[in-house]
């Protein structure tokens, strides 16, 4: 039958695809650098003083980030699906709000905000000490991953914790209290342990922030040492510690990811309910609801919009140290990044951040689909591998396997962010996939659908939020990403990054504010609308409605 | 399915024919690797085009960090693809010469007063300075940041970091009276690590920190500005780190590496510098500041190549990696 | 004070967003008394049991259980504090607990310790025939068997008045027999009332002490199963609890307790009374009201055989009726027959509101 030859035919390719890919953008980059690496080096990082010290760090970091982050998130997400909630619909946008602030901004504009001779400084004389060291290092992290926590959480409240379940336990005999303890938290495991897994692995590999307010404390991680000895890697001695380093956080993260993705993650895809959630019931506003609403507008306020402001306010203003009153604004801020250079930059970081965030739709689906057959189990780790290495490290080993053939191209950052996004799209679109009995595409196929068709008209269209929400976080992070770029680029394939850079290396952080600001103001023009019209149709879904509210 | 792959597939050769297309239509291409900051770097290639039609210089910039791995990542795949190098310091050059990267080179006379090996020369200079914010009491030497009246309230680069604060670090640890005993009483007075010179200058500058190092050409740039902060130059001098230019050992390289190199260094080239803000050695060029009198102070370079790991680790016991 | 009925209802009402899904809404049910809850989906009828059980919280109006106010406009206390089990339609089991911690759940709730909740759920299901099934998780397990699980887990709550959204409604036929059966016992064993939600008529009118019929969120009418259906109050009430033919005609008294139906030139005489003189009213007619053979005549337009008998859709100048045959051969479509009606329920003259589409229920 030609159908079933196709289907056949559209089945090999997927796997082909995703074999190429795993080989191209995992396997090979990470063994050149198993290759730059060597035995003398391992001996040397091990030795070094301190490294010890900067691994513990690095664990306690990511440990402590992810246990203060999910549960955060995912309170959130319970919160913000209760319909009674006032301005609920304002807060589940404003909620992700951190995400939009770029992360090579995020350390100044928090110092800008609330540091000594800050924002709050100047206002009310209050400023916050501890944001350099340890404590700043892990509340920026916590406040900038709870997003992620929130997405999936909200994700896994849609598909598994329905409110029946919920209901059956009040009906039990459960107080609120201990129906959530006993009943939802259990169900939302599956998704609170893709979050924990992530924002994991994320906290790992994060660079700017430990740089910006751990190193002044003398607080030093795995990611600061890596660019350390880069900094000194005219001598090949420290490039080649650099690269051991990054692997022993390979390391790191495959300890962690291995359980958690061959163990865990099929035990928990087992544990499914199949029952599609039904309408939230809207319960009276008591003083309550509006306490948990201002709480929450009170946290973005402090975690978002200050230190947004404290950006806005840092790229109007003539000259950093200068009060942001109205004598000191300044448009040339704007004026100086707005150049020819920039423009050209601006679409190439553009086209990157589009290219990478569709391919990486395409690719998270397949192997998100592919990794629940019994040998695809170890592809989430694969895909996730790669989203450890530290940009630096990872753009070495794109450049060590591909720069002859790609040298000065988009395509060879293209294959970075691939390989470095990869997880970021993978992962978000398994946890929603999750959602579907087979049951559903039984009734697609039966109903004469072959299975190009079925994924068009049924999956396609029920995945659209987790999709759409997968294609978001990459091509954010896509456009936001400085590291691997500013390594990759030459003056046919500059990017955002290389401005950037630039403007921060004349020694005034005025022009990166206003590059921040612009691609702050660029993202919501984008990704508002966007968020509009999945609300929009969600009035006909109304069980997806969170996952799309939440985008 | 097979919709998407073709979709996808048909975006990622649209992007592979985009960029392959505006490759290589110079026939006369030179690639310079250089931490040089982007305003000068781009003074001298816009001059060197013009006075030599059809030749195109492909830039690649990027802090010293950047540009190491950059080296070191290109060494293991298939080789160097700069022409020419022009780096920011003395000591990452040495290192790159160190790894046979740097051609044989007779660099020109001019300009006069340069840093100069045998295959590179000093085409610009950064001088490490001392900056106060507005109305703190500026220091009159260097020693002075130990003083109680900055306790707590100093900010230094990072030499694991910074090359300038490597330089500073070399000068320091070898001039009289200071000695690495000068890094011990800055941290017993409190004094601050951060990442780079121009962290330093805006967290002086937002009154973050009262003082600390940082590069003069940048600090005058800020001051002119309007960022309330005043720049010193202590005694006994400010810092100089020169940057050297050389030209790399290529396989087939560019016939016009070694006229490029010699450009920067010609009266021509070291021109477009000063008038881009950069301070030059060769003297009578307009610049940024430059104080009559300054006191200025160099490090012995050449003593320093290959020692740079033992002051490194000599400092990470006082103020840490 | 076993007087006090199980369950009270005075002037409910619940809204969800802009639109009430249950209207002014008057209900008891008697201590041990099992009250079926019938109407069409979307008729309110789950809404109604999670206001009862303290899911939603009513806007107006209030519920009392076992002589106590548990619900009013002013406050609503929490379903656990109410003394109810439910069962849910989609049977609602957690998917990471399995069977006997399941069933020990309302017990654990209720304060029991871990291993003598799970003796209890063990002791419940023993008694279900489930315990073969307790260390099974919700995935593993038949609709039937996840239905009676749910039932186990309600009885778990030894509540005063348990509450049963649909029970069958993913049942098979014999499953569906035997569940209402283990409902039918327990019921009896515990003398627990029981509100039984469902829009299946057969299974309330066998089942239920009294039958509630509820429709867009009102009550339309309460009573036996045998009231609700011989004497509906209305044709849609009638419609709800079987098929029904609805048709105008011209009813008058003809002697002493019995009435003259004309239909087109043809007219019948049945038992009952009426008032004033003929004139035209809305007449409802059961299938097995009618007969065939009789003074009127009649296209067959449709036959439908049920086994026990043949329900016929006969045109008629009146409309079209559903004629039942029990024993005769089956005839063809088209086909003329003769037939007659042998007893009609006349709705109230104000009530009348002619439903052409309605009249037919093949049902």
């Amino acid at each position: 039958m030609p159908g079933r030859a196709r289907a056949l035919g559209a089945e090999r390719l997927a796997i082909g695809v995703v074999l190429l890919a795993v080989a191209a953008l995992v396997v090979v980059p990470i063994a050149r650098l198993a290759k730059a690496s060597t035995d003398a080096s391992v001996g040397r990082v091990l030795r070094s003083p301190g490294i010890s010290t900067a691994a513990w760090h690095t664990v306690l970091v990511a440990v402590v980030v992810t246990a203060v982050a999910v549960p955060l998130g995912a309170a959130m997400a319970l919160l913000l699906r209760r319909p009674e909630l006032p301005a609920r619909r304002t807060l589940r946008v404003a909620v992700v709000l951190p995400l939009v602030v770029p992360q090579f901004v995020l350390g100044y504009s928090w110092t800008e905000a609330y540091a000594r001779a800050g924002f709050t400084d100047s206002v009310l004389g209050i400023h916050w000490d501890g944001l350099i060291g340890p404590v700043g290092v892990i509340v920026v992290l916590a406040v900038n991953a709870v997003p992620v926590g929130y997405l999936l959480a909200t994700a896994g409240l849609v598909t598994r914790a329905q409110p029946e379940l919920e209901r059956a336990a009040r009906a039990s005999g459960a107080t609120a209290w201990t129906a959530l303890r006993t009943v939802t938290l259990p169900v939302l495991r599956p998704a609170l342990a893709a979050a924990g897994v992530l924002t994991f692995v994320a906290t790992l590999e994060s660079f700017a922030v430990p740089q910006v307010l751990g190193t002044p404390a003398g607080f030093s991680t795995l990611t600061t040492r890596i660019y350390a000895d880069l900094s000194l890697g005219s001598d090949p001695a420290s490039f080649t510690d650099a690269v051991t380093l990054a692997l022993g956080l390979v390391l790191i993260a495959a300890l962690v990811l291995v359980p958690a993705d061959v163990v865990l993650a099929p035990r928990l895809r087992a544990e499914r309910s199949g029952q599609p959630a039904g309408p939230a019931q809207r319960q009276r506003r008591t003083w309550r609801s509006y306490a948990a609403a201002a709480t929450l507008g009170g946290y973005v306020l402090l975690v978002a919009l200050l230190p947004l402001l404290a950006l806005v306010a840092a790229s109007i203003t003539r000259a950093v140290g200068l009060p942001p009153t109205s004598g000191n604004w300044t448009l040339a801020n704007f004026r100086a990044v707005l150049n020819g250079t920039t423009t050209g930059a601006l679409r190439h970081s553009l086209e990157l951040a589009v290219a990478a965030a569709t391919l990486l739709v395409v690719l998270g689906a397949l192997s998100a689909v592919l990794e629940r057959r019994r040998s695809g189990r170890l592809l989430a780790t694969a895909a996730t591998l790669t989203f450890v290495i530290p940009g630096s490290t990872l753009a070495v080993a794109v450049l060590i396997a591909y720069g002859r053939w790609f040298d000065g191209t988009l395509t060879l950052i293209l294959v970075a962010y691939l390989a470095k996004l990869w997880a970021l799209a993978h992962r978000p679109i398994s946890g929603a996939l999750d959602r579907f009995p087979t049951a559903e595409w039984q009734a697609a196929r039966a109903s004469g659908a072959a299975p190009p068709t079925a994924v068009r008209t049924i999956w396609l269209p029920a995945l659209a939020p987790a999709l759409l929400g997968a294609w978001v976080l990459t091509f954010v992070t896509a456009l936001h990403e400085v590291t691997m770029s500013s390594l990759l680029y030459s003056t046919r394939s500059q990017t955002l990054a290389v401005v950037v850079l630039n403007s921060q290396e004349l020694g005034d952080v005025g022009p990166t504010a206003a590059l921040s600001v612009l691609l702050t103001a660029l993202l919501l023009a984008a990704v508002l609308p966007a968020w509009a019209v999945a609300h929009a149709c969600n009035r006909w879904r109304a069980p997806r409605q969170e996952v799309a509210g939440a985008l | 399915m097979i919709k998407a792959l073709s979709v996808a597939t048909l975006l990622l050769t649209t992007v592979l024919v985009g960029c392959s297309s505006d490759a290589g239509s110079h026939s006369k291409v030179l690639t310079l690797y250089t931490c040089a900051n982007d305003a000068v770097e781009q003074a001298v290639v816009k001059a060197y085009e013009q006075g030599h039609s059809g030749s195109k210089v492909d830039v690649y910039r990027a802090p010293t960090g950047q540009l190491n791995a950059r080296v070191a990542a290109d060494v293991r795949g298939g080789g160097i693809r700069a022409d020419v190098i022009w780096a920011c310091d003395p000591l990452t050059m040495h290192g790159y010469d160190a790894q046979g990267l740097i051609r044989a080179w007779t660099p020109p006379a001019t300009p006069s007063a340069a840093y100069r090996t045998a295959n590179s020369v000093g085409v610009d200079v950064l001088y490490l300075v001392a900056v106060v914010h507005k109305g703190v009491t500026p220091p009159a030497s260097w020693a002075d940041l130990a003083q109680p009246q900055y306790r707590g309230g100093v900010a230094v680069p990072s030499p694991s970091f910074a090359a300038s604060a490597l330089g500073a670090l070399a000068y320091f640890a070898a001039a009289p009276g200071y000695g690495m005993s000068y890094y011990e009483q800055l941290k017993a007075n409190g004094a601050t690590q951060v990442n780079s010179p121009d962290n330093v200058l805006t967290g002086v500058a937002q009154g973050t920190y009262r003082a600390g190092f940082t590069l003069a050409n940048s600090a005058y740039a800020a001051q002119r500005k309007g960022s309330p902060i005043e720049v010193i130059w202590p005694t006994p001098g400010a810092i100089a780190i020169p940057a050297p230019i050389g030209v790399t050992a290529k396989k087939h390289p560019s016939p016009q590496a070694a006229d490029f190199a010699a450009f920067t260094a010609s009266p021509a080239g070291q021109a477009a510098i000063a008038h881009a803000g950069a301070y030059v050695p060769t003297p009578g060029l307009p610049g940024p500041p430059l104080p009559a009198g300054s006191p200025i102070v160099a490090p012995d370079w050449t003593a320093m190549f290959g020692d740079s790991a033992t002051l490194l680790a000599r400092y990470a016991k006082v103020f840490g990696s | 004070m076993p007087s006090e009925p199980a369950l009270r209802c005075r002037g409910l009402r619940v809204d969800y967003g802009d639109v009430p899904a249950v209207c002014d809404l008057d209900l008891d049910v008697g201590p041990g008394e099992i009250v079926a809850l019938l109407g069409p989906s979307g008729s309110g009828k789950s809404t109604l049991l999670h206001a009862v059980a303290g899911l939603v919280a009513p806007s107006a109006g209030e519920i009392w259980l076992a002589g106590r106010r548990v619900a009013a406009a002013s406050a609503s206390e929490p379903p656990e504090r109410r003394d109810i089990g439910t069962v849910f339609q989609n049977f609602a089991l957690w998917p990471h607990l399995d069977v006997l911690d399941t069933v020990a759940y309302p017990m654990r709730r209720a304060g029991r310790s871990r291993p003598r909740a799970r003796a209890d759920a063990t002791a419940i299901l023993d008694l279900l025939g489930l315990g073969q099934l307790a260390h099974r998780r919700p995935a593993e397990l038949s609709g039937g068997e996840q239905q009676r699980v749910g039932l186990a887990r309600a009885l778990a709550r030894n509540a005063g008045l348990y509450l049963l959204d649909e029970p069958t409604a993913h049942l098979d036929a014999h499953l569906r027999a035997a569940f209402l059966g283990e409902v039918r016992a327990r019921q009896r064993d515990s003398g627990a009332a029981v509100l039984y939600a469902t829009h299946d008529a057969t299974e309330a009118l066998a089942l239920a002490d009294r039958v509630a019929l509820l429709d867009g969120g009102r009550l339309l009418q309460v009573g036996t199963p045998s009231q609700v259906y011989d004497e509906p109050v209305s044709a849609a009430a009638a419609a709800l609890t079987g098929p029904v033919s609805v048709l105008s005609a011209r009813v008058g008294p003809a002697g002493d307790a019995l009435l003259a139906v004309e239909i087109g030139d043809a007219s019948d005489t049945v038992a009952g009374r009426a008032s004033g003189p003929p004139h035209t009213r809305q007449v409802l007619l059961r299938p097995e009201w009618t007969s065939v053979g009789g003074p009127f005549q009649g296209r067959v337009e449709a036959a439908w055989f049920r086994g026990s008998h043949v329900d016929y859709e006969v045109r008629s100048p009146a409309g079209r009726i559903l004629v039942r045959e029990t024993d005769a051969p089956r005839r063809a479509a088209g086909e003329t027959i003769p037939w007659g009606i042998r007893r009609i329920w006349l709705l109230p003259d104000e009530a009348a509101e002619p439903q052409p589409s309605a009249a037919v229920a093949p049902g």
